[in-house]
């Protein structure tokens, strides 16, 4: 299936600054892509670039089969979500989502029927000829969502949509919008910098670092497969132990770490330096049997997070051991030294000089 | 219910808060209030008590009809003009950064240090026969020779228009610049085409600064004095300089007295009518 919205080697500078850099990327049509990333990575330059707000310096953007890179952004049939909604302060609730239908110059009825429609969608019925001034930000955002989607774009972008909203509130609405966008089958590219909102609604993650794309997978791979240390240390926590490659072959090297040595996957000459990185919930405390890689380290903070619990140990100069686990074990004190293991196929090997 | 809430908080600070208003209302009522009265008695008054005969007689003169409409005509242009040149200038001085703000913002403040009369005067230079604006208009072929535009209509809307034009710009630069860029984006995004954004985004959210900078400024123009004084001369009458020649040069104070009334009875319907006006608008949107 050919992408439905292709970016092909877009680049942007602002003055000196280099912001995005020969970016690629192909969302298929239905799915929902994130651009994951800390701030200043570019995910808002391409996501401006792609809506029509900004011009690339390079590169061009396809929807649909059409180069629409140089077509105005009134002409490209894309939505918008805005950071801060950017709702219209002297209309009201009803106004602002049938704003880009009267725009579009459709007859009363059709936008009077689509704006209840969409405010049923998004439950501001009833607060239809309120002004959007005296509305929560939950409000503001289900109306922001409301007014981008009533003209029904080829595609939706948003930019840090949640980033207003309380943790509760966050989580509600995520799910929400997750279900808006399935029922209408809409084709979404979202911006954001926290990792748990783009695993939690992606169907793919484009993690992005200083304007380029460090890796585009599903959620899962993202998590369980960072293919750079980037992704291992930006998206979730993970166990690092560094050290140098003392064996090698068969996809996997052995690393000399300050805990002994340590099996990972990785491909790497003998000698080179390298750090094995581990997600913590693929981490088992206590004494094992049969384990690839075991090491013993002391206790430090026991974190209670709810549903698991996060154990952090005291490691060796630029190393971290981080263990989740369900229950916290009998008799764990801070302090004492514990043994723990991991398999070497849950061990990534990456070259020391990328650790950020 | 809850806008109730929040008026019924904000009650008690805002009484208290309010006595911080008292210099003003008590100069305002003192250096004011009270002549404004005297004038007010004295242009209802004749030598039998309490009378509207000074306004009959004011009104049955065809010469003062004239002065009224003279006075109306030229700070409706004038306005226009200041609109029309101001309305621009409050973006490109909102919008723009750094230094050229800084210097935008200098020129439109500065001239406002600089004296009335001095501007007049500077104004009947540059208005004259042999003016910069006459040559110019004849180097650009709009005229095939020196055109005198002193002591013409157009003269004084010039001269009266560079006067009073920082009051149009700054109150509507005020609200441009609160508005956030992002909405005309927003309306882009939305399919509405740069002029559908511009009518339904932009012009709605500064009509509040056009409604204060049009007010300002033909307040400013329908009262003025030394403008036309020095840029268009006797012949041509408005309410405030025969205001001024009643009590100066024909020592008629009553005719002075009811002049000043029908002034200042214009002024008050213009600004109640432009904020009537204005209301009617917001809500039609």
């Amino acid at each position: 299936m050919p992408d439905f919205l292709r970016i092909a080697g877009a680049g942007k500078s602002f003055a000196a600054t280099r912001v995005l850099g020969d970016v690629t990327l192909g969302v298929g049509r239905g799915e929902f892509v994130s651009l994951l990333g800390p701030s200043g990575c570019g995910k808002t330059t391409l996501l401006r670039i792609v809506a029509g707000l900004l011009r690339p310096d390079a590169g061009s953007v396809y929807l649909d089969g059409e180069d629409i890179t140089t077509r105005p952004p009134h002409r490209r049939d894309i939505g918008v979500v805005f950071q801060n909604y950017a709702l219209f302060p002297h209309l009201t609730v009803a106004e602002n989502v049938a704003f880009g239908l009267e725009a579009r110059r459709a007859t009363r009825a059709h936008t009077q029927a689509t704006v209840a429609r969409f405010l049923d969608l998004v439950h501001m019925r009833d607060l239809a000829d309120r002004s959007v001034k005296v509305l929560s930000g939950g409000q503001q955002q289900r109306v922001a969502v409301a007014r981008a989607l009533a003209v029904r774009p080829k595609l939706l972008l948003l930019d840090e949509p949640f980033s207003a909203l309380d943790r509760k509130l966050r989580e509600t609405m995520q799910i929400e919008l997750k279900r808006l966008l399935r029922e209408l089958s809409t084709t979404a590219v979202f911006v954001t910098h926290d990792q748990d909102e783009a695993l939690m609604m992606s169907d793919r993650i484009a993690v992005m670092n200083r304007g380029a794309i460090e890796q585009f997978d599903d959620p899962a791979t993202i998590y369980h497969r960072p293919a750079t240390a980037f992704v291992l240390s930006f998206v979730g926590m993970s166990t690092r132990l560094s050290g140098s490659v003392v064996d090698a072959g068969d996809g996997q090297v052995l690393v000399a770490t300050a805990h002994g040595p340590v099996r990972a996957r990785g491909a790497f000459p003998c000698g080179a330096k390298a750090f094995v990185g581990v997600r913590p919930e693929r981490m088992q405390l206590g004494p094992g049997l049969g384990r690839e890689n075991e090491i013993e380290v002391p206790l430090r903070d026991i974190v209670f997070q709810g549903s698991k619990v996060q154990l952090h140990f005291t490691a060796a100069a630029g190393d971290q051991v981080v263990v989740e686990t369900v229950q916290l074990p009998l008799g764990f004190e801070p302090g004492a030294h514990i043994k723990v293991g991991f398999a070497s196929n849950d061990a990534m090997a990456f070259a020391a000089e990328a650790l950020p | 219910m809850t806008a109730k809430v929040a008026v019924a908080r904000r009650r008690e600070p805002v009484d208290r808060v309010a006595w911080l208003a008292l210099p003003a209302v008590a100069y305002l009522v003192v250096a004011y209030g009270w002549p404004l009265l005297l004038l007010l008695a004295r242009g209802v008054t004749g030598p039998t008590g309490l009378t509207l005969a000074p306004f009959a007689s004011f009104f049955a003169d065809p010469f003062h009809w004239q002065v009224v409409a003279n006075t109306i005509k030229i700070a409706a242009l004038v306005t226009l003009v200041c609109l029309l040149i101001g309305y621009p200038t409050a973006f490109a001085l909102a919008w723009s950064a750094g230094w050229a703000q800084l210097v935008l913002l200098a020129a439109i403040i500065l001239p406002l240090s600089v004296g009335v009369v001095v501007k007049a005067f500077a104004w009947q230079i540059v208005l004259r026969r042999d003016g910069v604006v006459a040559l110019a208009m004849v180097k650009l072929g709009i005229s095939s020779e020196p055109v005198r535009l002193l002591f013409t209509e157009a003269g004084l809307v010039l001269g009266a228009s560079n006067v009073f034009l920082p009051f149009m710009i700054l109150p509507i630069y005020s609200v441009v610049k609160l508005i956030d860029p992002r909405l005309n984006e927003a309306g882009a995004t939305l399919g509405a085409t740069p002029f559908y954004r511009f009518k339904r985004i932009v012009l709605p959210l500064t009509l509040p600064g056009i409604l204060t900078g049009v007010v300002f400024v033909f307040s400013l123009s329908i009262a003025m004095y030394v403008i036309p004084s020095l840029l268009i001369g006797d012949r041509f009458q408005t309410l405030a300089t025969l205001i001024g020649r009643s009590f100066l040069f024909m020592r008629n104070e009553q005719l002075g007295s009811t002049t000043a009334l029908v002034l200042l009875a214009l002024a008050v319907f213009v600004v109640a009518g432009s904020s009537i006006l204005a209301r009617r608008l917001e809500r039609s949107q």
